[in-house]
């Protein structure tokens, strides 16, 4: 079940990222392939098999788990970015972008790299299982590692959730409304992961779910949004009706 | 509201005893499925019955009361009143009404004659022929009578929509004829209400400069919010695609 929501959430983001190539060859905002590339090297990255042969190329000392931190980081960053633009959310922008993001961002990359040499990062395994079996330390340092990693998106989607709920409520296009829903939807999942380490060690299908549903929220979210754009028609052309609110 | 399948049969087999569906369809220029569809789900909709009852020659108006739910449309036309008349021209019409008034000219020419009057229903037409027949309380009137909640009656409003049954309630309510409604629905034509030829001419002629001035400031007022909505939120479309698109 887990796997094939893994595949499929791969396929999805894969696809959605091939399909951006032809515009981005045009020079169409090349950044938001950049983000979908990097969410799709991110999903590969926490899948089992790819992991541990990508991790094994690099050594078999998990970095390839360091590396997909930073590559979530990257992407969040500029999705944050995009999104608070593209929605007018001037106070959300100025969060990520100015002083106090720019500290959350260094600080938590910091943590989550500090923490990850403390640890004994031999065998390969996503999400480090292996490590976190080896004791008691190490259990509770790959806690903090993946909350460390974890809080960042986590702080940009929340952060996006005011203007996403504002913009629901707005006059904008159905399809950009639903986009607006999904993203604030994402935004809440990532949020909620913050929570994982109070989920019970039985529960943790849950962790899946929630992070899938956060990875896909967005991809969809942002596919809508392009698909409304290729939809559109000219504007007020054939607006027969209208009378002030 | 819709009319009852049984009730639309019977009526049908009044009007048209050896038509078959497929006929009446090619008459009145309804598309088969759609006629199907309606028959099958037992509810009928009320521009069915018009479009029959023109291809029929018969009046839609007086086709329509003869269904329980519209039996108030019965009877010899009400005129209606000069209000209700105005309401029903477009803004353009009367503001190029105002500018042929020599009071209009500092120097007291008289402007060039205007076109004739554009068809109903206009642009703002319901808004304008509710607000025209409200002394205050007709909303509310509105609301008890049928059970809609009044901010969903204000939504059509503002849509400039109003269904069948709502434009026939709200006639009632405000004491006016109840077939007016329908015409500023568009529903059904000025000469099918029973209204004059040439009588929004007439009423917009015997208004006084003075009226008509104001009329067209308070129309213009409500045009150019609506306007500079719909480019506020083009603009805002706009930004999201330039930037997620």
């Amino acid at each position: 079940m887990i796997t094939i929501l893994q595949w499929t959430t791969l396929a999805v983001c894969g696809l959605v990222a091939l399909a951006r190539v032809p515009s981005a060859v045009r020079g169409e905002n090349r950044s938001l392939f950049g983000i979908f590339a990097l969410m799709t090297l991110a999903i590969l990255l926490s899948i089992e098999a790819p992991y541990v042969a990508i991790d094994q190329a690099l050594g078999g000392i998990n970095l390839a788990n360091l590396l997909l931190r930073f590559v979530i980081f990257g992407a969040i960053f500029f999705l944050g970015i995009r999104v608070a633009k593209g929605f007018g959310a001037t106070g959300t922008y100025r969060l990520i972008t100015g002083r106090p993001g720019i500290l959350v961002l260094l600080v938590l990359s910091a943590l989550v790299i500090a923490v990850f040499f403390l640890m004994d990062t031999e065998g390969s395994s996503a999400g480090l299982s292996t490590v976190y079996a080896k004791d008691d330390r190490h259990m509770l340092l790959v806690e903090y590692y993946g909350a460390a990693g974890r809080a960042y998106p986590a702080f940009v989607g929340v952060a996006l959730i005011p203007a996403m709920v504002k913009a629901i409520g707005s006059r904008l296009p159905v399809l950009v409304r639903v986009a607006a829903l999904l993203l604030g939807v994402g935004g809440a999942a990532i949020g909620l992961s913050l929570l994982f380490p109070f989920i019970p060690p039985d529960w943790s299908a849950m962790r899946f779910v929630v992070n899938y549903t956060a990875v896909l929220c967005y991809i969809v979210g942002l596919a809508l949004i392009w698909v409304a754009k290729v939809r559109r028609r000219k504007p007020l052309a054939g607006t027969a009706s209208f009378t002030e609110k | 509201m819709t009319l009852p399948a049984k009730a639309f049969q019977r009526w049908l087999q009044g009007i048209a005893p050896d038509a078959s569906t497929a006929d009446v369809c090619r008459v009145s220029g309804i598309k088969r499925t759609t006629l199907a569809q309606q028959l099958v789900r037992g509810k009928v909709s009320v521009s069915t019955v018009v479009s029959i009852s023109r291809a029929y020659n018969i009046n839609p108006v007086a086709a329509l009361a003869g269904f329980d739910s519209y039996s108030v449309l019965a009877g010899p036309p009400q005129p209606p009143t000069r209000c209700e008349l105005v309401s029903q021209i477009s803004t353009a019409d009367l503001l190029r009404a105002a500018l042929a008034r020599p009071a209009m000219d500092p120097l007291g020419r008289r402007g060039a004659a205007p076109p004739p009057l554009s068809p109903v229903p206009h642009a703002s037409s319901v808004k304008n022929w509710v607000d025209a027949i409200d002394d205050g309380e007709v909303r509310h009137r509105v609301s008890s009578a049928t059970g809609i909640a009044p901010q969903n009656y204000s939504a059509q409003l503002t849509a400039n929509r109003l269904s069948p049954e709502l434009a026939v309630a709200t006639s009632v309510a405000a004491g006016v004829g109840p077939a007016s409604g329908l015409v500023a629905t568009g529903l059904i034509t000025e000469e099918e209400a029973g209204w004059a030829p040439g009588a929004r001419q007439e009423a917009l002629d015997s208004m006084s400069d003075g009226d008509l001035t104001a009329l067209v400031g308070d129309r213009m007022q409500a045009l150019g919010k609506v306007l500079r909505r719909q480019e506020q939120d083009q603009a805002q479309t706009e930004k999201i695609w330039e930037n997620l698109g």
